[in-house]
C-alpha cells in the first residue's frame, strides 16, 4: 500500500533521472578510454588509469552524478567503468609485458576479483554500454553472455564498437553479429563520434 | 592426452544449481574438456566464469567455453527462450550442445550462430 503511494507520487514528478550507467566488455576494448572520455566531457577530469596490459581495470571505478546533455535531454548518471569480463586469466600473460613475477601473480589475483565484482554488478546498473574492439571478433561467447545477462534484465543495452581509427577495425562485424542492438561506432581515444553516442544514450534512457 | 568428456542431460540433472556448476568446474580442473548435451543457460554461464574465477590458480588459469543453440539473446528478457521453455515443458530437449575445456588447453576458438570449431593440445610457453 505504501509502496504504491510512493509509486504514484514519484510518477507525478516523473522518471527516475539518477542512473547507474555501467561499461562492459572484454579486457582493453577500450571501457576506461571511454568512461575517462565521458567524465572528461561533462566532469572535467578522468576516470581512471589507461594501459595497455590487460586488466588494468581490476575494481569498479564510479564517477557520480556526471550530468549528461544530449538533443535537449539532461540525464544525471553514475558512471561504472567494470573490469574486463574474461573466462581465463594467467599471470604468465602479463609477465610477457615486463612485470615482474610477483607484480603479475598480484595483478592476476585482483583480476579474478574484479571479474567477480563485475559480474555481481550486472543486476544493479540501469543501462549498459558493452564496448568492444572493432578489430577483434565480436562473436565471443563472453560477450553474448554479457549481452543475453544485461537482456534478461531488461536493461537497456548500447554496443560501442570502439577504435575505429584503426585500420583493422570492421563495425560491420558487430552489427551483423548483434543485429537486435543499437551500435555506435566511436575512438574513445580520439573522441570521434562520441557526440553520436550521447545522443543514442538520450534516446534510450528518456 | 587430451580427455574429452561426453555429458548426458540426464547426468546434470541430477546435480541442480550450485551443485552442477561445482561439478563442472571440478572437471575442468582435472584437465577435462566437456561436451554437454544439455546447453547451459546464459544465468549458468555467468555462475561457470564467477565459480572459475574463485579456484584461479597457475595450474587452471581459467577456461574457454562456446555454446551452439539453446538460449537465444535478442527475444528479450529470459535466460531461457521461450521456445526453450515449451519444449522443456513438454519433456523434450532443446538443440544445442556447450563445450567447455581448461584455457591452458584450449588453443583456439572459432564461433558463428551455426558452428563451433575448437583447435585443442598443449601449450607450449616459451
Amino acid at each position: 500500500m505504501i509502496d504504491s503511494i510512493f509509486g504514484w507520487i514519484r510518477g507525478l514528478f516523473g522518471r527516475k533521472k539518477r542512473v547507474c550507467l555501467g561499461l562492459y566488455g572484454a579486457p582493453n576494448a577500450g571501457k576506461t578510454s571511454l568512461a575517462n572520455k565521458i567524465s572528461m566531457d561533462w566532469l572535467g577530469e578522468p576516470l581512471g588509469e589507461v594501459s595497455r596490459i590487460p586488466h588494468e581495470t581490476r575494481m569498479v571505478q564510479q564517477k557520480e552524478n556526471v550530468r549528461m546533455r544530449a538533443n535537449g535531454f539532461e540525464l544525471s548518471m553514475n558512471l561504472l567503468d567494470m573490469p574486463g569480463i574474461s573466462t581465463k586469466v594467467d599471470y604468465r600473460d602479463f609477465i610477457r609485458y615486463g612485470l615482474t613475477l610477483e607484480e603479475a601473480q598480484k595483478r592476476s589475483k585482483e583480476a579474478t576479483k574484479g571479474i567477480i565484482e563485475a559480474i555481481k554488478w550486472l543486476e544493479k546498473v540501469d543501462a549498459a554500454l558493452v564496448v568492444m574492439d572493432a578489430c577483434e571478433d565480436p562473436y565471443t561467447q563472453v560477450n553474448i553472455t554479457v549481452i543475453g545477462n544485461l537482456e534478461a534484465r531488461e536493461i537497456p543495452v548500447i554496443l560501442v564498437a570502439n577504435k575505429i581509427d584503426l585500420p583493422k577495425a570492421d563495425a560491420k562485424r558487430i552489427r551483423e553479429a548483434y543485429p537486435q542492438y543499437p551500435v555506435v561506432e566511436v575512438s574513445a581515444l580520439k573522441g570521434d563520434n562520441v557526440d553520436l553516442l550521447y545522443d543514442e544514450i538520450a534516446r534510450r534512457m528518456r | 592426452m587430451i580427455e574429452i568428456e561426453f555429458l548426458s542431460a540426464e547426468v546434470l540433472s541430477q546435480q541442480p544449481g550450485a551443485k552442477k556448476i561445482e561439478f563442472l568446474v571440478g572437471n575442468l580442473r582435472k584437465g577435462k574438456i566437456l561436451v554437454l548435451e544439455d546447453p547451459l543457460s546464459l544465468g549458468e554461464e555467468t555462475r561457470l566464469i564467477e565459480a572459475t574465477m574463485k579456484k584461479v590458480s597457475p595450474n587452471f588459469p581459467g577456461i574457454e567455453i562456446g555454446t551452439l543453440g539453446g538460449t537465444v539473446i535478442g527475444n528479450g528478457g529470459e535466460f531461457r527462450s521461450l521456445r526453450e521453455s515449451i519444449i522443456r515443458m513438454l519433456g523434450g530437449k532443446p538443440r544445442g550442445l556447450t563445450v567447455i575445456g581448461p584455457s591452458q588447453l584450449v588453443q583456439q576458438i572459432k564461433k558463428d550462430p551455426e558452428s563451433l570449431s575448437w583447435r585443442a593440445g598443449e601449450k607450449t610457453r616459451r
